[in-house]
This record gives C-alpha cells, structure tokens and sequence, in this order.
C-alpha cells in the first residue's frame, strides 16, 4: 500500500501558492520521509517556469499534477499583519484529491501548513477511510478563536479543519469526496440546510458538512487528526528553519492591532494564516 | 416481573396539552420499543379527557387519580404504578429508538436509578447550570427526573419516594435547611428527588456516569448557542420523518428527547406517530 502527502496550489495575483507548496512540501519531506505531490494548473506551472521554481519543483516534487483551475469567483479578506486586503482564494478543487492522487492513503496539507515533527505519520495505519482535524489551536495561548472556528454557523455542526487530512482510497472515501463536490456545486442550497454563510466557499465547511451527513447526521467518535497550532493572519512570521518558526503576534489583549510580542517553536506543525510573511521568508529560502 | 413506562397528566393546574404530549410519548413508545418493554400506564386526574384521543389503547393501563396537583403527583409513582418496574417519564418526552436493552441493565444493576447527564441537540453534554443554580450552589447531585427507573418493592425506593413526598409536603422547611445557598421559588421533582438522595447518602448508588440513557433536554439556554434563546423551535427545526426519524437541526436524534415546549406536539406530529403505531401494532 503505498503512502503520500498532496499540496495543492493555485497561484494568484496575490500569492505565489506554488512557492509556498514547495517549502511545505521540502519539510514534510523532510520530517515524513513520504513522497510529496503537488496539485496545481498550467497557469501556475508557467509561472513558476517563468520566476525559476519550476526546475526545484521536478526534483523535490514525486508528482506535478494538474487540474483544471476553477473560475475566479471564491474571494476572501487576508491580513498581512495590520494591512488588510481582499484576495482571491482558490480552493475549490480540494475535492479532486480521490480522483488525483497517486497513492492508496494521502495525506493532504495546505500549502502554508508548515511540518515540523512526524507525528502525523503515527495516522497512517487508523482504519478510517478518511480523517479529518477536529480542534485548532492558537499558538499565542490566547485563544483568539470565535463561535464560528468551532462550528459552522450559530445553530449548526461542529467545523472541522480540511488544513490537514488524510485518506484511504476506497469506495466509502469516495462517496466522501463527492459529497464534497456536490456540496461545492450546490453551495447556496447547502449553506440554507445547514445554515452558514456561503458568500466565500470554505473546504473546512464543506468538509465538515460531508462528514455530517456520511455520519448519518450525527457526531461519532471517529479518530481525528492532531489539533492545528494556528498563527493568524495578524501575526507575523518572521523567521523559519527546518526545525523551527519564529513569529510576531499581534497582542489579543492590546486595545489596538499593532501591537506585537515575540512568539517560537520549535518541533511543532503551524498553519500560517498570514501567507504574505511566509511567502517572504519562503522566496529568501529557495 | 412486569415492567411498563409511567407517565403522568394533572390537567387542573397543566394544561391540556401535557394529556397530547402524554399520548405522543406513550406512541412513540409503542414505536419503538419491543415487545415486554412497550407497556404504558397513565395516571391522570379525569380518565373521561382519554376519549377523544383516536388510539387510547396506547395506554395500557389508566390509572384515575388526582390527589396531588401539577407535577407532585410524580412522588407518588412507586405506589402508582401497575409494573413491579417501571420508568417513570416526563410527558414531554419522545423515545427514539430501542432501548430495551438499557432497561434490562437497569434491571440487573439497580432498584432505583436516575440519570445525571444530558446531552444538547448536538450531542454535547450539558455543562451550564443556568437553570441549575440550586444544584451547584447546594451541592446537589445532578440528577434528572425525567426518567426514573425503580423496582417497585424496593425498600430503597420506599425510602426515596417518601422521603420525597415529605419534601413535597414540607418545602419550605426543607428549603430552610438544606437549600439555603440557593432557594429555589419552587421545590420541582428534579430538586427534591436530588435532596432526597443527597439526604439518604444514596446519590452515587442510584445513577452511573455511562453515556445512557441519553436525555437530550431541549431547554433552549444550555444549547451552547452564542446567544440567549426563548424557544429551542426558534432557531432549530423539528423535522419527523414517516418513519418517526427525528432530526432536530441537522442532527438526526438517537435519545431520550425532552422537548420541553409542550406546544411542539402538533396534530401532523400525532398523525404521523399513530399512522406507524397502527402499521406496527395491525
């Protein structure tokens, strides 16, 4: 049975996704000893011929994969820090990765989920046909999170995390990914039955309300990932290594965004929501 | 051995819509559990309300008797009930599945049990005392009344119900004694069957911490909303299906429901209830 890791990346005006793919991919390969493929589209791919990462990609990468790129239409609010702005999010072809992956269990991670640790390798051997991450947790110890990081509207199911998942291909994790997909392409009528905001198309939503309902509408005790340690997008990363992150984080207890302290780890995953500061330190490394 | 649900009804001081909540519950019963295990009693103040109910044969035994008003009655249910077992249930409760096979590990393990657990729509256990603040302030065990199992020759039962009924009797003198961190305006079941079993030293004996019977109390200020709430119905739908499936939101229900909002039993929701109580039982 073969074991792998797939990060998908679509570029945008904003964000070079595949750059960031190719540093998380060097650490989970890193820190997993498993193949890493890459999930991305030909826009992207001449992009990266163009600024130079593609040739590091073919060595690094067990697999380029593509598919086709969705339409524009998903956007989102980012911070960089204290500056915000509105970027496109690209996220609807997470459910393509039963029909795209190479291996019999994958492993998916976002592009800006950074792995410090094997921890995630104790997972492979779960018989579970797909696990997901239930619980995030704020890497500053504020606990920064709000009702809808824990559930996907006011009255609704718990929100579970697609940042990291993992899969067996059978046929039951396949009726999973395309419950998936219907909900992406039924995304307004969804979001009325369960009652959440459909305006910005979220994996972690959709993911969560699949799960639900090939639960039998109910919460089980199924295995989960480890938590997610989050850094948001108001904090800064300013400084990573093989082993270790180093970030500011915006103080939750200041009356003002801005101010700042000092925050590292060192041997543990993070998900770094504030992607430009990654993408800066990332462009250095590479 | 007998053993058969106990539900009460007192319309002089209830309204008459806790006799539809009684027959609902009573047909849900008949629903779902099986055979030995579906028998329902009823004790009410004026057996004549029953003839307009289309199935009264839901309930087995009728039992006319109005001493006590409102819910105090329910302190009588060990010298009440016809079954030599019996779980007493709240009236505004639905079954939802089979649970014969708790009944049978009630039966092997206790003389008298009381849950202290209850879960939230979503399956979460109820952690807020909001409308428990007499429990936490008293130190009261945590117990529920709504489904309370015993074995009617019990001589721990005897105690407990007694004692119950005194407190019932007396509750401002069992107030001043033992409640006095947290008076409540009325001494309800919950409160003095958690007193009675506080006083008889007998609260870890009648209850267990496994996760059945799963009571799923739909007071709307314990649903882990971010919000304060009137009405559960107002935020969540109730939604039975014709096979008397219950989803209350998204989430499809496998417990013990108590839904608190008498008027939720709507004549759709009977209708649909009887017509599978008829498909099972003809």
């Amino acid at each position: 049975m073969t074991k792998g890791i797939l990060v998908f990346a679509h570029n945008n005006r904003d964000i070079d996704y595949a750059k960031l793919a190719l540093y998380s991919a060097r650490l989970a390969t890193e820190h997993l000893k498993l193949p890493v493929s890459l999930v991305t589209d030909t826009s992207t791919i001449e992009w990266m011929k163009e600024c130079g990462t593609y040739d590091r990609s073919t060595e690094l990468f067990d697999k380029i994969l593509t598919v086709e790129r969705p339409a524009p239409t998903n956007y989102r609010k980012l911070n960089d820090g204290k500056e915000p702005s509105r970027v496109l999010f690209t996220n609807q072809t997470r459910h393509k990765s039963f029909e795209i992956t190479p291996y019999d269990k994958t492993l998916v991670i976002d592009a800006d989920y950074l792995i410090f640790n094997d921890n995630l390798n104790a997972y492979w051997d779960l018989e579970q046909d797909v696990i997901l991450a239930k619980n995030v947790y704020d890497l500053s110890g504020q606990d920064r999170f709000q009702y809808l990081d824990s559930y996907i509207s006011e009255t609704g199911i718990d929100l579970k995390w697609a940042t990291t998942f993992m899969f067996t291909k059978n046929e039951k994790s396949k009726i999973f990914f395309e419950t998936v997909k219907n909900i992406l392409e039924n995304n307004e009528i969804f979001s009325q039955i369960f009652r959440y905001n459909y305006m910005q198309f979220r994996n972690d939503i959709a993911f969560s309300v699949a799960n639900h309902i090939c639960n039998g509408f109910q919460e089980v005790s199924n295995y989960t990932l480890p938590a997610i340690t989050v850094t948001l997008d108001k904090d800064k990363l300013v400084d990573v290594s093989n082993e270790s992150a180093t970030f500011l984080i915006n103080d939750a207890s200041g009356s003002r965004l801005g101010d700042y302290f000092a925050c590292s780890v060192k041997n543990t995953n993070v998900h770094i929501m504030n992607k430009k500061s990654l993408e800066r330190l990332v462009s250095r490394q590479i | 051995m007998s053993f058969g649900y106990l539900l009460f009804v007192n319309t002089k001081h209830q309204s008459h819509e806790y006799l539809l909540n009684a027959y609902a519950c009573a047909l849900s019963i008949k629903n779902t559990q099986r055979e030995g295990y579906d028998k329902v009693a009823l004790v009410i103040d004026k057996e004549w309300l029953l003839e307009p109910l289309t199935n009264d044969w839901v309930f087995d035994k009728v039992i006319e008797w109005g001493e006590k008003e409102g819910w105090d009655g329910r302190s009588y249910m060990d010298k009440l009930t016809p079954w030599d077992e019996t779980v007493c249930l709240d009236a505004d409760v639905l079954l939802t599945h089979d649970f014969s096979h708790w009944i049978d590990y009630l039966s092997d393990t206790f003389e008298l049990f009381l849950p202290s657990k209850a879960y939230t729509y979503r399956g979460e256990v109820i952690t807020s005392d909001y409308y428990r603040k007499t429990f936490t302030a008293n130190k009261l065990p945590n117990f529920y009344s709504l489904f309370t199992y015993f074995k009617k020759e019990s001589p721990l039962a005897t105690d407990f119900f007694t004692l119950n009924r005194s407190i019932i009797d007396n509750p401002k003198e069992f107030a001043n004694m033992f409640l006095t961190d947290h008076k409540p305006k009325v001494i309800g079941t919950d409160e003095a069957f958690a007193l009675s079993a506080k006083i008889l030293g007998i609260d870890t004996d009648i209850t267990h911490n496994l996760n059945f019977p799963r009571i799923v109390h739909l007071k709307p200020m314990i649903q882990n909303w971010p919000w304060p709430a009137n009405k559960v119905s107002d935020h969540v739908g109730f939604y039975l299906n014709d096979n008397c499936e219950l989803k209350i939101g998204n989430y499809q229900q496998n417990g013990v429901i108590h839904y608190n909002e008498k008027t939720l039993i709507t004549k759709e929701l009977i209708s649909i209830l009887e017509h599978k109580a008829w498909k099972k039982t003809f």
